[in-house]
């Protein structure tokens, strides 16, 4: 097998591999804010949506036309964060609550498939071109402590911080939020206390798509926007996901930044082609590991 | 206050409840006795309605709640201290109490305060409770997640009270203690419905008593009266008491 | 009977036949392509329809086990020379190969996190199809010439029968393992992974067999694909086809054969479906009036739910619309996959077959097979010798669950031939305890001896095979199989057949006595009248009654009944009473877990009493029940024991607390 990455060995330094582990990280941080999303709504309902990553992708196509047509970026966010949650909540009436209500795990297939609409009238609206993504904030690299970083990967590292820790709040120091909480501990005894389970996860999805929407807006200005722009993305946000563990919101992090920088070196030294492969060969092994992730609680079976 | 007509409800093909009906009065603890598998903890579930009857009518007020969301009879008054006590285990003692009285408080911000009062009316029924406020719920002891449950059924202030079993898996002296908490709860008046599987324990505070068998109410009365009847004790007891 | 024969057989005869007719009748080379390809995504669907169907998870792998075929047919005619046949064989074997390899960790995970891994083998097996260049080509594709079958050159007809065969001998297989104890104990993993560890059907094993068996039918239909088409791109092995083949399976019909020939029949001609306009339109119009009807049917019968009855119509309507107004309906193909398929999930969970078979099924009145004759019960459980020796010990046998101390150092003895009862109030213990003898978990610390030798610990399956059986208090039933297959599950391992002659159909002598056994066991607790009905659609009691029948078909030593009694009527209390003398009367030991004295009085001779996770008394039933100790526990707090003036204390054990 050819190796591109040897003939720069000679090449090679130290500074080379500390710069390929920042910028990896970094877009790690993107995973590990998409992860985020599957843990808010598995919290609550123990359901994922597969199509997240079509979520990512239809908000960044509506950042964008909301870009286009001459909204300053201050606004832009808001409205495409508030579009994300709406989206959300889509796939939670159409795809979500009735698997939920009957008990099945017909949720999975249902979110694909709404994942795959939405796929499929995005590329029919937009085109199936990638599209570069307008921003603000500059793209300049900047050295740091010998490193070059862009304000823009600054921004991404910002953003899902910014985010992650305004919904942490929200759950620890809002009623609404200790419902949240609630019920992911207990649905049932949670139904006592007078709190709808059904709108929680509602609320969830709602959250979750939000978040979605954050990541399509920070990550856009690296990855360019089309229809295809978030299939990898998504791939390793379950990685994320998984190995993390699917109740821990500082395991994604750590997993994010770990991961992406391992896939970075990956591309380095194997080729770029198979930078996907060590997220994908992780979930499979910390399923068969350790299925509740390196951060999760360990489940009883019951009878 | 809580009454309770010809109520049917199981899981799946398994009718549990054939027919209950009780009442329980404004200001009375009302007992539910009866073995295990009789239907006292499914009667519960389905007043409360995270189980729906298949037939039948259950009134808080006068109102008929039977099929509405279990959130929803939360709302219109009834608290439910649930079987085995499902406090919420990550959450600490204080967020549990203050989500019991989650649908008359402030969603957002500000509802701390507004449940200041009531906070510590329960802190003063169980002080145990306010030494370890800030300790999450799961590793409190199985006597102390009891009286959260009970505190946390109390924040609501509500109209009716549920309480299923609080005396499962503690120890006597744990069971003691609950039992004088009740006893105080009925001086202060509330309405109680309790599933107890203590029979004598439970007859002894209750102003009236219902005994169920296989989803049936069986024998209902005063205590003193139920506690002479023999085809209580032979229910309730199998022949623990028939045998001497 | 005949009937039946005649109208199944015959049906699939019918199709054979027309199948392989069509190309002397017709002589077109568009047709015989599109058949050929039928055959092939048929194999595909039949491997598919085993994950997706039987053990009911969602499968996102099966495209690559296509690819892994493909290239590994490929392979071997360009680089080894292979004929036809070996390549084949190869691709089959790869698919096996990864199959098994990914099954060990997959199938372990549950829903969600069995369909993200097979997910991500699916996203791995594209990046190394398109990666490894030099074994794959890459992205440049890679020709594959068509090799010779025994020296003889197949041309497209000999090519499409020899797919053909190849089917016909899969359908056969097939439906000669899912009417085994194989395809039963593959459904019932969907039904309760935990009865079927309990019942000695190891889960995993069988999972692992079922994906196996799924994704060698993958790669065989992969070697299939690479010799048809000729020249191979990775992007072809991809998600999107996925897709395409989970809409076959769930349109056609989960779980049925004819299900996944239906389904890809629909997707074999689903292209051609869409690159005409009008076809297209009126396709759309049909399935939306369909799904109206459908649905109104539903609204006023309140059969579903509003959701269910509405959401169809609205994604069939989209279609309609869509079909109006958009130029080119090739590009809106995902679209319309996604719409379709969302709309049969929703409106349609059983699929096209599931429906067909229903409405044919009453159409043609078609009976069941007939039952046989149930074997005589002494064959099938077999006066047992006892000896009153240790059966079961437990030796300091403590559990904890975090703090709560569930078994508190439980130490006992069950002699062989007795029926030793285990009583105490709710959470005492008595069920935790018969979860850590039965394997669900694993103690804390402390010993299990079973015949005075260590026995597994924290495995239901390992200690089911030492003839350790139980109930469960929450009933675990295999809900959707019926009465007779429940029992028969059990037996899998009584009969156990070896595959090969299982796909080959040698094993119907085995089927028939194990379904005569079962149907003595049924007849033993009352239920022959109901062997037929699905085991959820029983009334409570019978449930009960059932999963004891289904225990004893494990012909166990020792047979542990959680709390059987409870939620029972006062007949069936009855009905029960007799059924565990009887079972007594074969010599085999029982563990009696109950919480009503009265049963145990009558049954048990010697009574166990938990407290607190520790035993509070010991003794014979009549002395347990004057027990100070027992009293309070049962009745709470300090109160004076009723009538204890006039029995004294007998002579139980008291035990230390």
């Amino acid at each position: 097998m050819e190796c591109p990455g040897r003939e720069r060995n000679g090449t090679m330094n130290e500074s080379v591999v500390a710069q390929m582990v920042v910028s990896g990280a970094l877009m790690g941080l993107v995973y590990a804010l998409i992860a985020y999303g599957f843990q808010l709504t598995f919290a609550t309902s123990k359901s994922i949506n597969f199509g997240q990553g079509e979520l990512v992708m239809v908000s960044a196509f509506i950042c964008l036309t909301f870009t286009n047509l001459g909204l300053p970026y201050g606004i832009m966010v808001p409205l495409g964060l508030l579009c994300g949650s709406l989206l959300g909540l889509f796939v939670e009436r159409a795809g979500v609550r009735l698997a939920l209500e009957q008990k099945s795990e017909g949720w999975i297939l249902l979110t694909i498939i709404i994942g795959l609409l939405f796929f499929s009238v995005s590329e029919n609206i937009w085109g199936r071109d990638d599209r570069p993504f307008p921003t603000p904030i500059p793209s300049d690299a900047i050295q740091l402590f010998g490193i070059s970083v862009t304000p823009v990967e600054i921004s991404v590292a910002a953003g899902v911080f910014f985010i992650m820790g305004i919904i942490e709040l929200f759950k620890r120091k809002t009623l609404l939020g200790k419902a949240f909480e609630a019920v992911s501990a207990d649905r049932d005894a949670a139904e006592l206390m007078g709190i709808s389970a059904t709108r929680t996860v509602t609320l969830s999805y709602a959250l979750s798509g939000m978040v979605a929407a954050l990541a399509g807006i920070l990550v856009a200005p690296i990855t360019t926007v089309g229809p295809t722009m978030a299939s990898a993305l998504v791939l390793k946000a379950f990685s994320v996901a998984v190995v993390a563990g699917l109740d821990s919101g500082f395991g994604v992090v750590v997993i994010g930044l770990f991961l992406g920088a391992l896939e970075s070196l990956t591309s380095y030294y194997v080729g770029s082609g198979w930078r996907e492969a060590p997220g994908l060969i992780l979930l499979i092994l910390a399923l068969a590991v350790r299925p509740t992730g390196v951060f999760g609680k360990a489940l009883i079976r019951k009878v | 206050m809580l009454t309770v007509d010809n109520l049917y409800a199981g899981y799946g093909a398994s009718e549990v409840l054939l027919g209950t009906s009780l009442a329980v009065k404004q200001g009375t603890v009302v007992a539910l006795i009866g073995p295990n598998g009789a239907g006292k903890t499914t009667t519960m579930r389905t007043i409360s309605g995270l189980l729906k009857p298949t037939r039948g009518e259950v009134r808080i007020d006068g109102r008929k709640v039977e099929g509405m969301d279990a959130s929803r009879i939360a709302r219109l008054g009834l608290a439910h201290a649930p079987e085995g006590r499902k406090v919420f285990g990550p959450l600490s003692v204080e967020d549990n109490l203050l989500l019991g009285a989650y649908s008359s408080l402030p969603k957002f911000f500000g509802f701390r305060g507004k449940a200041a009062h009531d906070l510590d009316r329960i802190y003063e029924l169980f002080p145990r409770l306010r030494e370890r406020r800030l300790q999450s719920a799961g590793t409190l002891s199985g006597g102390e997640q009891q009286m959260l449950a009970i505190g946390r059924a109390l924040m609501a202030n509500p109209k009716v009270m549920l309480m299923d079993e609080p005396s499962m898996g503690l120890a006597p002296v744990i069971v003691e203690e609950v039992f004088a908490t009740i006893r105080r709860l009925k001086e202060a008046g509330i309405t109680l419905l309790l599933v107890e599987q203590m029979a004598k324990r439970a007859l002894e505070v209750a102003d009236y008593a219902y005994v169920m068998e296989r989803g049936r109410i069986v024998v209902e009365g005063k205590p003193a009266e139920l506690q002479k009847d023999e085809r209580v004790l032979s229910a309730y007891l199998g022949d623990v008491a028939a045998a001497g | 009977m005949l009937k039946r024969l005649v109208l199944i057989l015959g049906a699939e005869a019918l199709l054979l036949v027309v199948l392989a007719a069509i190309p002397m009748a017709v002589n077109n080379s568009f047709v015989l392509g599109l058949l050929t390809l039928l055959t092939i995504y048929g194999i595909l669907l039949i491997g598919l329809d085993i994950t997706v169907g039987y053990l009911g998870q969602i499968n996102l792998a099966q495209a690559a086990f296509l690819g892994l075929g493909a290239y590994t047919a490929a392979l071997a005619v360009t680089r080894f020379g292979c004929g036809m046949l070996t390549a084949l064989l190869a691709a089959a074997a790869v698919g096996c190969l990864f199959g098994a390899a990914l099954s060990f960790p997959a199938l372990r995970l549950e829903g969600p996190q069995f369909a993200l891994s097979t997910l991500s083998f699916m996203a791995l097996t594209t990046i190394a199809l398109n990666e490894w260049e030099s074994l794959t080509g890459g992205a440049q594709g890679l020709q594959v010439p068509r090799p010779h079958l025994f020296g003889v050159v197949l041309e497209a007809k000999g090519f499409y029968w020899l797919c053909l065969l190849l089917l016909v001998c899969v359908w056969i297989a097939m439906r000669n393992l899912l009417s085994s104890q194989w395809g039963r104990a593959f459904e019932a993993l969907r039904d309760s992974p935990i009865a079927t560890d309990a019942m000695g059907i190891g889960t995993l094993r069988n999972k692992a067999a079922a994906f196996t068996l799924g994704s060698g039918l993958g790669g065989l239909a992969g070697g299939l694909y690479a010799f048809n088409f000729q020249y191979l791109q990775p992007q072809v092995f991809v998600y999107d086809l996925m897709i395409i083949l989970l809409l076959g399976v769930v349109l056609g019909g989960r779980k049925s054969l004819w299900g996944a020939f239906v389904g890809a029949t629909i997707i074999v001609l689903l292209p051609n479906l869409l690159s005409n306009r009008l076809l297209f339109q009126v396709f759309s119009g049909i399935g939306f009036l369909l799904a109206l009807a459908a649905g109104v049917r539903g609204l006023v019968r309140k059969s579903t739910r509003p959701f269910q009855a509405v959401a169809p119509v609205v994604a069939m309507g989209m279609l309609v619309v869509g079909g109006i107004f958009t130029a080119n309906t090739e590009d809106w193909r995902k679209a319309i996959f996604a719409l379709m398929l969302f709309a049969v999930m929703v409106g349609l969970p059983e699929g096209l077959m599931g429906f067909a078979a229903r409405f044919l099924t009453r159409l043609f009145r078609i009976a069941p097979p007939a039952l046989p004759e149930p074997a005589a019960l002494d064959a099938v459980l077999v006066k047992k010798e006892t000896d009153d020796r240790p059966l079961l010990e437990l030796l300091e046998l403590k559990h904890y669950f975090g703090g709560v101390r569930a078994v508190d150092g439980v130490t006992l003895t069950v002699r062989s031939g007795r029926i030793h009862g285990l009583i105490g109030p709710n959470g005492s213990g008595k069920s935790t305890l018969v979860n850590v003898i039965s394997g669900l978990y694993a103690p804390t610390s402390g010993e299990i001896l079973l015949h005075g030798k260590p026995l597994v610990k924290g495995s239901l399956f390992k200690v089911a095979l030492r003839g350790l059986s139980r109930t469960f208090q929450n009933l675990q039933l295999f809900s959707e199989l019926t009465a007779l297959d429940n029992v028969m599950v059990a037996m899998k391992e009584i009969y156990r057949s070896p595959l090969p002659l299982v796909l080959l159909g040698l094993t119907r002598g085995n089927e028939r006595r194990a379904r005569a056994e079962s149907l003595a066991l049924l007849e033993m607790v009352g239920l022959k009248g109901e062997s037929r009905v699905p085991a959820k659609d029983l009334p409570y009691g019978a449930q009960r009654f059932l999963e004891i029948a289904r225990a004893l078909a494990r012909r166990p030593d020792l047979l542990i009944l959680d709390e059987p009694a409870a939620g029972l009527a006062q007949p069936d209390v009855n009905r029960l009473l007799e059924i565990i003398r009887r079972i007594h009367e074969r010599g085999i030991t029982i563990i009696l877990i109950e919480h009503h004295m009265a049963v145990v009085s009558e049954l048990c001779d010697i009574v166990t009493v938990l407290d607190y996770g520790k035993i509070i008394a010991e003794g014979k039933p009549d002395e347990i029940k004057r027990h100070p100790k027992v009293i309070e526990a049962y009745l709470g707090g300090t109160v004076e024991p009723l009538d204890q003036q006039n029995s004294g204390q007998g002579n139980a054990v008291p035990v230390p607390a």
